[in-house]
């Protein structure tokens, strides 16, 4: 309690010298349900969002965040991105001690202006100003004004009245104007279980209020953000970006108009280019494998960097640039694989979609700019082949993880058109092991073994070949824990590209994995592959749980014991079945002493309830006890 | 005659570094070079630095005086595509007016090999890009045009800086292979710098003297009109110290766990002004030893003149020291009240940014002025009070004397138990126990009259964690207890900050998760916000898992969820100090309650592990009485830093700590 009165006199003590006091920003006023799990409150987060033409959007922010500890600050998100079509009008904070009494005002040249250039990029003209204020107590209360002016109107921010966790939201408003003739449009998600009231709904005005929103927890294997919270998503059929007009009702015209108005133009190479590349396919007639030798070529000429300037934001660097430069982003290797296609006369389509290991798609109810990423789509029978080409190492027309099972915009000349992506079945994630290890009578380990990965299996284990040494013994002692001493004696790849298939032979030592003591020598005999994704517990989860791959583990391993020794105890063959999958064990005793291990681990992609979570971490922890179950033996 | 004894001493120079083979000048890469498919010394290397030359110059401009003019130039070669990143340079420069830096990169191209021919493709400014990071500093980038697996890369930049105070950070070595490095400066009389070398490889340095002349030409004009304009020469002869630094065949330097900060080791030179003498003035003294660097920071006004301010404060502090009489009282009272009213805004230094004054009206300043103030207040109260100048982790290990050796400061006050360092910046930090980030070898103190001593930052008094744990297994193999655990010193704070404004029930999960999924109950925390005590947490749990049975048999570890199961350093062999910031002592005891219907069949054997020179021990004493088993563990690691030639020992220890720690009681069914 001597805290609370210390604070208490400070804030005495301060009232007197200051003028403003809101004390409608105190903390006493906050209600008790709203600071359960709160690290910070948004007391009020206010958007005004007023299109006063194609060409012209402001959006005014006013936002007020208690917040009640440190780890609560990033709920201030006091910054604001600029650039050559994006300026900032306003912006400036107030900061309130926890009574609500003024504590400093900050001016906009108070605050910070920084290059946009990340670690991934290597050149953008983004900047941005954000607030750099030191809190001096906690809590306190910052009210925070802006007002950004822009002629991109091609995004208008997707609304999302609760946009942290371990945040409370008081109330969140949202209020949208806009000219009658521009075909504003917006989508809702998710609002149900979510105090939101619609205040306003005509053709040029929309309006929101949430309010009383309690703090959301963070839980594992949840699905995204954006997949269980509420958000709004807005667009124009009539828009502007980056000194070019648009319109799209639908997705044949919004792909139409990239086409024609972002793509044209783009793809012309010199002829010395295109006779190099008809060059290299020769006789080749199918277009399949063209492609492959195209995007073969494509592979051992460039590289990724990300240049983000103006329109070339949007629009993909011209296909003779790339050529003569040898690097690009997604979007201008993408396209330049393309005009070499096309120089082959294989067609192929620019593709946009979300990259991301988390399965995002294209929303494909609403027309409207999305995505981060570009691929290319090259029509295969009735499908589709995918090609990433930022990668100097897929296979040709693998998706792995970032691509994989989504809906994507794949632009046509004569129109977009959304497809979804290959998946990659549960079952043909494979990853076989097969091997051996013969154990001293020490109880030292010898073993060599081979692990084929396939599906979206491969895609985590390709990278292991291009590993430096050190990094590639990290790697091992990783995934080999269970085994301590482990030294790795030989490591070898073989990458088959043409069946997406990466095999790993490792031979490796440990000294003392048996464990003697008292003439008994104990160990698990599961050594090559334990399962160790930890499942939490998690008290009263409120969150549904996914699992967004599935996979496959096969693993038959011969046991060599020491001739000194005999067994005395084996585990028990094990199987279960749940809706999560399947596991099973067996242990076979060979004629000539030596032990065979079997063992098959399946689990099933899928979307379960909060409920069904338990019983989830409850089959994973079987899953875990039995592949550490001991084996004992004897010395004879 | 000596211009051509001159020209033929440079000429038979060249001709000889000629016979080495390769040759470092731009342009002039070679088939043999392109052909390289990996490192003869490295053949993991995704590239390599093939030369890299740096050239420092003084240059006098008319009217303006001397210009550093810095030139580096670097051939790359790249043999994979995890190279690529290597074709990607950038050179910060600074912008702001008080001393801005002009840089631009020339001559740069890719070279490849196309059939027996090398092809160039020059680059051009579509691949060059200027980034204004802030207020201060921008940055140059260049991206290599047609980079693929076998291409050799080069460039030049050219840097013109009016600031005098130091050269360019010379690094000899690098993430990948550097074939040969050379550095090579031409310092005129008029200044003096001091060579600083670290890291593992000495470069051979070599120099010699020649004269330079600045001719300065004066232009008379008759009022402004055309014409009418007469020139004079003035010349002046001055001695300009060539030295050339050289180092060959570095290797790639390859990060390790335990490390404080590579750039401790790695071989690189940096130059500090440390006297200006020009003619006609007199000579102004820079830093050259340690007592000079300190004396300059103290006479800075950002430092001492701060530092020396009162008046501010007064009516606070007195009323704080009301009825306080003893040192200890004093210290306590000031060192809270510093940590409670002013907030560290984030930013280092040494030397205040918006002065002592200001931050105490805005509650909230940079380390300086937090802690330049905790000392004027620790003085005012009556006592022996100074600052210590630090070099943060991150910064490096203030190895040689220079004003940009430090980056931080902190207080020591006497007391008659001897010095008290005191950090006011973080809020976990106590008497002695520092934020980690200043735990960093030595620093300096300097007292009120510009004298200053050397003063051991590192912690001599070893963290504990103790843990009391009893717990009883039964005949299914589920393993019920209590568990109470007691946490001082660097300990306590890592514990403090762990779990600072965490929700219990996220705490909770955590804890149960870290251990072996035990289930948690009646938990208790004391002292979370009572730095001056141990903090200490209690709990029962319960475990389905901690034991196994096997037959009739029952095998348990009997430190259950809090043996290592890891051996940490896990590489074959280690070039730099384990560093763990701090000694420290974990003291385990336990006492097991057996099932009813068992029997004790096996015990492991009591256990002693001792490091040689008194570094670390580990000792495992057992004792069973009827059905209990009382077992006492107790590692200790004696210093915050074991040499890396202890390395072997250290790892060993580990292990037999670890095998010990893990071995199995073993009960029988009767």
């Amino acid at each position: 309690m001597k805290i609370r009165v210390l604070l208490l006199t400070i804030f005495v003590g301060i009232t007197f010298s200051l003028k403003a006091q809101k004390n409608e920003y105190s903390i006493l006023l906050i209600s008790d349900s709203l600071k359960v799990n709160a690290k910070a409150v948004v007391r009020l987060n206010q958007i005004d969002i007023v299109i006063s033409s194609q060409r012209n959007m402001t959006i005014s922010t006013k936002r007020v965040i208690t917040v009640l500890n440190e780890k609560g600050l990033s709920a201030i998100d006091a910054v604001e991105n600029y650039n050559k079509k994006t300026s900032v009008k306003d912006i400036e904070a107030y900061v309130y001690d926890g009574l609500g009494n003024e504590v400093k005002k900050i001016k906009r040249k108070d605050f910070k202006d920084q290059s946009a250039v990340g670690s991934s990029t290597l050149f953008s003209d983004s900047r941005y100003v954000y607030l750099d204020y030191t809190p001096t107590q906690y809590p306190f209360t910052v009210v925070y004004e802006s007002k950004i002016e822009t002629s991109n109107t091609a995004f208008i921010p997707q609304w999302y009245p609760v946009s942290n966790f371990f945040v409370s939201v008081e109330k969140s408003v949202l209020n949208v104007d806009c000219p009658l003739n521009l075909g504003f449009k917006k989508m809702e998600f998710n609002f149900e279980n979510f105090n939101i009231q619609k205040t306003n709904d005509t053709p040029a005005q929309l309006s929101y209020t949430a309010s009383n929103i309690l703090a959301q927890k963070q839980e594992d294997y949840s699905p995204a953000f954006s997949a269980v919270l509420p958000k709004v998503m807005m667009a124009l059929e009539l828009f502007h970006l980056e000194d070019v007009d648009g319109s799209a009702k639908t997705w044949k015209e919004f792909g139409q108009w990239y086409s024609d108005e972002i793509l044209s133009g783009t793809t012309v190479l010199s002829e010395e280019t295109k006779a190099k590349m008809r060059t290299l396919v020769g006789e080749e007639k199918d277009p399949i494998r063209k492609a492959k030798l195209i995007y073969s070529y494509v592979q051992q000429k460039s590289r990724y960097v990300s240049i983000q300037v103006g329109i070339g934001g949007w629009k993909p660097m011209y296909a003779n640039d790339v050529d003569r430069l040898g690097y690009g982003d997604c979007k201008a290797l993408t396209n330049y694989t393309k005009a070499l296609l096309e120089a082959v006369d294989v067609p192929s389509y620019n593709t946009i979609l979300y990259g991301d290991s988390y399965k995002k798609d294209i929303e494909s109810e609403f027309v409207s700019m999305q995505g981060n990423h570009m691929i290319l789509a090259i029509p295969n029978g009735n499908k589709y082949t995918w090609l990433e080409c930022t990668s100097q190492d897929d296979p040709f027309g693998y998706q792995g993880t970032f691509t994989d099972d989504r809906n994507v915009l794949v632009i046509k000349p004569e129109g977009g058109e959304i497809v979804r992506t290959k998946l990659y079945e549960d079952r043909g994630n494979t990853q076989l092991s097969s091997g051996t290890y013969s154990l001293s009578k020490e109880g030292d380990l010898l073993g060599e073994i081979k692990i084929v990965s396939e599906g979206s299996q491969y895609n985590q284990k390709a990278m292991l070949e291009n590993l430096q040494p050190t990094e590639k013994e990290a790697h091992y002692k990783k995934y080999w824990s269970n085994i301590s001493n482990l030294k790795i004696n030989k490591t070898a790849f073989s990458n088959d590209k043409e069946n997406v298939r990466l095999t790993e032979r490792t031979e490796i030592s440990a000294v003392n994995y048996g464990n003697i003591s008292g003439g008994k020598m104990m160990f698990a005999l599961n050594a090559y592959n334990q399962y160790n994704g930890s499942v939490k517990r998690i008290r009263n989860r409120k969150n549904p749980f996914e699992i967004q791959r599935g996979f496959s583990d096969v693993d038959e391993i011969t046991i060599v014991l020491p001739h000194e020794f005999t067994v005395e105890f084996l585990p028990n063959n094990y199987e279960l079945k749940t809706k999560f999958g399947a596991y099973k064990t067996e242990f076979i005793k060979e004629d000539n002493g030596s032990i065979l291990y079997k063992r098959s681990l399946f689990i099933n992609k899928g979307m379960y309830s909060n409920t069904e979570y338990d019983e989830y971490r409850v089959f994973i922890e079987q899953v875990s006890r039995n592949d550490n179950a001991k084996t004992i033996l004897t010395k004879i | 005659m000596k211009l051509n004894q001159l020209t033929l001493f440079l000429f038979v120079a060249t001709f000889c570094l000629n016979v080495n083979a390769q040759d470092f000048k731009l342009g002039k890469v070679s088939v043999a070079e392109l052909q390289e498919k990996s490192h003869a010394k490295d053949p993991a290397a995704v590239a390599a630095i093939l030369f890299k030359k740096g050239e420092v110059r003084f240059e006098y401009v008319e009217d303006k005086g001397f210009e550093i003019i810095t030139v580096v130039q670097t051939r790359i070669k790249i043999y994979k595509k995890e190279g690529y990143d290597w074709a990607n340079q950038a050179v910060r420069y600074y912008l702001a007016n008080n001393g801005e830096e002009k840089i631009y990169f020339k001559d740069a191209a890719t070279y490849n090999l196309v059939g027996d021919k090398i092809e160039k493709t020059k680059l051009k400014n579509d691949g060059e890009f200027d980034e204004q990071i802030n207020k201060y500093w921008g940055r140059k980038k260049i991206t290599m045009p047609n980079v693929k697996e076998g291409s050799v890369i080069e460039f030049e930049y050219i840097i013109k800086s009016p600031r005098f105070s130091e050269l360019i950070d010379w690094s000899f070595q690098s993430s990948i292979p550097v074939n040969y490095s050379e550095f090579r400066t031409y310092i005129p009389e008029y200044f003096v710098y001091t060579p600083n070398q670290k890291g593992y490889v000495f470069p051979k340095v070599s120099s010699e003297k020649n004269k330079r002349t600045i001719v300065r030409n004066s232009k008379e004009r008759a009022s402004g009109y055309v014409g009418n304009t007469t020139f004079s020469q003035d010349k002046t002869d001055y001695q300009e110290t060539m030295t050339t630094y050289l180092a060959e065949n570095l290797p790639a330097m390859k990060e390790e766990a335990y490390v404080n900060n590579i750039d401790n080791y790695t071989s690189s030179i940096s130059h500090e002004l440390s006297m200006t003498r020009f003619p006609k003035s007199s000579i102004e003294l820079y830093s050259t030893d340690w007592p000079s660097v300190t004396k300059k920071i103290y006479e800075n006004d950002d430092f001492g003149a701060e530092l020396n301010k009162t008046g501010y404060f007064d009516d606070d502090i007195n009323r704080l020291l009301t009825g306080l009489k003893t040192p200890y009282e004093k210290i306590d009272a000031i060192y809270n009240y510093v940590k409670t009213n002013l907030k560290w805004n984030d930013y280092y230094g040494y030397s205040c940014n918006d002065g002592v004054k200001k931050a105490y009206k805005d509650k909230t300043g940079n380390i300086a002025e937090i802690n330049l103030m905790l000392t004027a207040m620790l003085r005012y109260s009556g006592l022996t009070a100074n600052p210590v100048l630090v070099s943060t982790r991150s910064n490096g290990i203030a190895l040689f004397p220079n004003r940009t050796a430090f980056n931080y400061v902190i207080a020591a006050v006497e007391t008659p138990k001897g010095m008290m360092l005191l950090d006011a910046s973080d809020k976990f930090s106590t008497p002695n126990v520092l934020p980690f980030r200043a735990l960093n070898w030595m620093g300096r103190l300097i007292r009120k009259d510009g004298t200053s001593d050397v003063v051991d930052l590192m912690p001599k008094v070893n963290s504990n964690s103790t843990v009391m744990m009893n717990y009883s297994i039964d005949e299914r193999g589920a393993v019920t207890g209590k568990l109470r655990q007691q946490q001082t010193d660097y300990n306590a704070m890592t514990f403090r900050r762990k779990v600072d404004n965490i929700m219990e029930d996220s705490y909770l999960e955590k804890l149960e998760n870290e251990n072996r999924k035990i289930e948690v109950t009646s938990y208790s925390r004391q002292n979370e916000k009572d730095l001056k005590l141990p903090v200490m947490e209690t709990y029962s749990f319960t475990g389905s898992n901690l034991c196994e049975i096997i037959g009739d048999k029952i095998y348990i570890s009997p430190m259950l969820f809090l043996a290592g199961t890891k051996n940490p350093f896990q590489q074959e062999v280690r070039e730099y100090p384990v560093d763990y910031g701090f000694p420290f002592t974990e003291k385990n005891t336990v006492n097991i309650q057996i099932p009813d219907g068992y029997t004790i069949e096996e015990v492991p054997d009591p256990a002693v592990i001792t490091m040689q020179d008194d570094l670390g021990s580990f000792t495992f004493i057992t004792n069973v009485l009827g059905n209990q088993i009382q077992i006492s563990i107790i590692n200790q690691i004696n210093t915050a830093i074991i040499p890396s030639e202890y390395y072997s020992m250290l790892k060993n220890y580990y292990q037999g700590m670890l095998d010990k720690q893990n071995e199995k009681i073993i009960l029988t069914k009767v």
